[in-house]
């Protein structure tokens, strides 16, 4: 008895190995995706080190209330406010693109088991994602700071609450890139998801800002995406009202898991 | 009629079709032979006007296509099957190519019911099998009733009773008066269908004949000849410049004097002949004598 | 030979310019996606301003006095018209790209050779339904958040200077968009191309802009096209804004150069 259900688990595994080790082939082959990666760095990199250079060379000439308002740190990854729009574009990309040529029928072929597929997928972009985006913060940080240095305040990786914005910055990335890739799951089509993408962490955001922070504001806008992944990375007076960090996180993870249960049930129901 | 002259694509460092000079003629199912990459869909591109000659011009019944204002009424073309909005159906599809061109509704359920699709005319063509939507590509090429034909490939993805179908209908048309220009690489389908061909390689044009001219000119003379004693008679053939080899049960084929010769040098011999048979190549040996020198594509040949 | 017999059918009927438009409308509702998409644009329309007029109404006691007096109660109806431009400009994108991807451009165009007039009239259609799908669906929306409205909100009418402008106003910022991302189709040939340049142009760029300090990036911002196109939507103008019909006529020369230069391209490429 033990034994079979160990060979099951076994047999499992390795078709999930199998799994995973096919979609990083395709992953790897697949030319846009570097390419895409590479212009979110460019993007979020050179927006960091603009926006600090800028502040370098305005120091002296900015007013005292925004002296006195100036953290370093958010000022720096202010660029989080956009780049999860790319991570989770791109995230839908990886299902969407192969729904769009038709290549789903050939990998739903390969491996019947479609919910392995979508986990194998996942686990890909968690992976790619997270060491993409740690690495991009990484270096809009250092690089960033670097630009401060000289007439604005600025602080080092070390400094109390840095590392934190840093490494939450490249986890809300990636769980934003999940996110995205659960939306093209239930979208099967480029156009939808991204444009749900944009509305979910760009546009939705802007507008219900400007209600009045009560009762209905508490408790909808400090839940939406892109103010749980505020609450991840931001690091000086967070807006009032805003989840606390650990919500932050849990919350992300909670959207991504409601997500992908809708898209796994639609996957399993529609035909490829 | 399709008059083709000095018609030349370059991409930027490749040459894909190279100073074609040829015409179409009313009357005759033209076939348009070449292996792939020879050139062919570019050429068929550029006749419908979706792709502008790099230096030469293609003109149908005397004109540009450009400057066609109701092509569909003189030229229809099935370009690729799989070329339609997976989400519209199939009767859409076509009604909206017909207003396109001033065409009655009406002619849109005629063409329906000419390619059998009448059954599933309301349903969306994204779930329509390879075979259906060729047929869909058939009907909108027919629904202008026009004088010149295009087809690229059509017997793709189509079941025998298909190709039966669509072989009868190119002959049919071009009975009719009408000018059908097909593309295909297959030879046997080409043969059965075709009696004009067109052959190009590497962008350049091999050949524009009649088919059983062509493969007349490149059946290279073979006959095959039995006879009571072969061997003396293979040496008395070599002596007169013959080349001979030897088939199965003592059958002889013999390259290089043709079956009158043949039978003369039997008689002058004293040979008794069993056999004395010309040998005609079919139209896949004549087109790959054909193209030998021009294959761009050569899969490796296994040592 | 005897003389070839000609071959057509019935003669064509209307003029080339009819026939185009003909052939575009049936095209343009026979896919599932136009229809659902309006549907949904209306839905978002309307909802959000059910939802951000009942949002205001319940809290207004709560608001300080300078967001007060700064209130724009027909904007406030009219917000979602930012969410509404995501999803119009997307289906503006589709229905060129949509063609291009599945090489149905190809059948296009070999049915109507005249390239620029297909495109030039397909926008045209798209442009109407959603002009005239945006203003009205903008003036139920409007009257749905206004009866939110009780004392002491402030509560808009028609009547009054700006407000019927910027209500129909979202049928016109809207059907600039869907134009605008059926001109970044044309140019990219690619749905994702495309809906990276339109939501970039309309969303991220503005944002990048207002992370940077100094004036520099303050003065260009109102020139931006979604900063300038929405002027038309405030009733209550704020800061440095361009005014509603300047920022509309900036976008539109946007949207028309954009136009145009999809239009040079089509002539010059192959499909």
């Amino acid at each position: 008895m033990c034994a079979v259900i160990e060979r099951r688990t076994a047999a499992r595994s390795a078709r999930l190995r199998a799994a995973v080790v096919a979609e990083w082939i395709k992953v790897r082959s697949l030319r846009s995706l570097p390419t895409a990666l590479l212009a979110a760095a460019v993007f979020s990199i050179g927006l960091a080190v603009l926006v600090c250079a800028s502040f370098h060379a305005r120091w002296d000439a900015l007013p005292a209330e925004r002296h006195r308002a100036f953290d370093p740190i958010d000022t720096n990854l202010g660029f989080l406010q956009i780049t999860p729009v790319f991570f989770a574009s791109l995230g839908a990309l990886v299902i969407t693109s192969e729904y769009g040529c038709g290549l789903i029928r050939g990998t739903f072929a390969a491996t019947p088991q479609r919910g392995l597929v979508i986990a194998a997928k996942a686990l890909l972009v968690g992976v790619i994602g997270w060491i993409a985006a740690t690495a991009i913060t990484c270096a809009a940080f250092l690089l960033g700071q670097g630009r401060l240095a000289g007439a604005a305040p600025h602080v080092g990786l070390g400094s109390p609450g840095a590392a934190r914005a840093v490494l939450g910055g490249g986890l809300y990335l990636t769980l934003a890139a999940l996110l995205g890739m659960f939306v093209g799951v239930l979208a099967r089509n480029t156009a939808v998801a991204v444009s749900g993408v944009f509305a979910i962490l760009l546009v939705l955001p802007t507008m219900v800002d400007n209600l009045p922070h009560k009762f209905l504001w508490r408790l909808t806008v400090p839940y939406l995406p892109s103010n749980l992944g505020l609450s991840v990375w931001h690091h000086g007076h967070l807006p009032p009202d805003l989840a606390r960090p650990g919500v932050g996180v849990l919350g992300l993870v909670a959207w991504v898991v409601a997500i992908a249960a809708l898209g796994t049930v639609r996957v399993r129901k529609r035909d490829a | 009629m399709i008059e083709a002259r000095g018609l030349t694509k370059v991409y930027r460092d490749t040459t894909a079709v190279d100073g074609l000079d040829f015409r179409v003629e009313p009357g005759h199912v033209t076939g348009f032979l070449g292996p792939n990459g020879a050139g062919k869909s570019t050429t068929m591109r550029m006749i419908l006007g979706l792709d502008r000659p790099t230096s030469g011009s293609v003109k149908v019944n005397g004109r540009e296509y450009q400057g066609l204002v109701w092509p569909l009424h003189q030229v229809g073309a099935l370009l690729d099957a799989r070329a339609v909005h997976p989400g519209r159906s199939a009767y859409n599809h076509l009604r909206s190519l017909a207003a396109a061109n001033g065409i009655a509704r009406i002619r849109v359920d005629e063409v329906l019911e000419t390619v059998g699709l009448t059954g599933v005319a309301r349903k969306r063509v994204g779930g329509f099998s390879l075979g259906m939507s060729q047929r869909l590509g058939i009907a909108g090429a027919l629904l202008g009733d026009p004088g010149v034909l295009l087809f690229d490939e059509p017997v793709n993805g189509l079941d025998p009773d298909g190709i039966l179908w669509i072989r009868t209908l190119m002959r049919s048309l071009a009975a009719e008066g009408r000018t059908v220009l097909v593309s295909s690489h297959l030879m046997s389908e080409m043969a059965l269908t075709a009696d004009r061909l067109l052959i190009i390689g590497e962008g350049r044009l091999l050949a524009d004949s009649a088919m059983n001219e062509l493969i007349a000119r490149h059946s290279a003379g073979r006959v095959e000849v039995r006879a009571a004693d072969p061997l003396r008679l293979a040496d008395d053939l070599r002596a007169r410049g013959g080349r001979v080899e030897a088939g199965a049960d003592g059958m002889l084929l013999v390259m290089g004097l043709g079956s009158v010769r043949i039978g003369e040098a039997a008689a002058a011999g004293g040979h008794v002949l069993h056999q004395l048979r010309d040998v005609t190549a079919s139209l896949e040996e004549a087109y790959f004598r054909l193209t030998e020198d021009s294959v761009t594509y050569r899969a490796p040949v296994p040592a | 030979m005897s003389a070839s017999p000609t071959f057509t059918g019935s003669a064509p009927r209307g003029t080339r310019v009819r026939a185009t438009l003909r052939s575009e409308w049936i095209k343009l509702w026979s896919v599932r996606s136009v229809p659902v998409s309006l549907v949904a644009t209306a839905v978002a329309m309307l909802l959000g301003a059910w939802l951000l007029g009942a949002g205001y109404q319940s809290e207004w006691h709560e608001m300080a006095a300078s967001e007060r007096t700064s209130f724009d109660p027909t904007y406030a109806c009219l917000q979602s018209a930012n969410l509404a431009q995501l999803l119009i400009g997307a289906l503006g994108v589709l229905t060129v790209t949509g063609d291009y991807e599945t090489g149905l451009i190809r059948a296009t165009f070999t049915a109507t050779p005249q390239r620029g007039q297909v495109l030039a009239l397909r926008a045209a259609l798209f442009a109407t339904v959603v002009l005239l799908l945006g203003a009205t669906v903008s003036l139920a929306a409007f009257a749905v958040g206004q009866s939110q409205f009780t004392e002491p909100v402030p509560h808009a009418t028609l009547g009054q200077t700006g407000v019927l402008r910027a209500v129909l106003g979202v049928g016109l910022y809207l059907m600039l968009i869907a134009v605008f991302g059926m001109g970044l189709g044309v140019l990219t040939r690619s749905t994702t191309l495309a809906l990276t340049a339109l939501f970039g142009i309309l969303l991220i760029v503005p944002s990048v802009l207002t992370m940077l300090p100094g004036r520099g990036a303050e003065g260009i911002l109102p020139y931006l096209p979604a900063v300038a196109g929405s002027q038309v939507l405030h009733v209550v103008r704020s800061g440095n804004s361009l005014g509603p019909w300047q920022g509309t006529a900036l976008l539109a020369l946007y949207v028309a150069t954009t136009g145009a230069a999809a239009l040079v391209m089509l002539r010059r490429r192959d499909v």
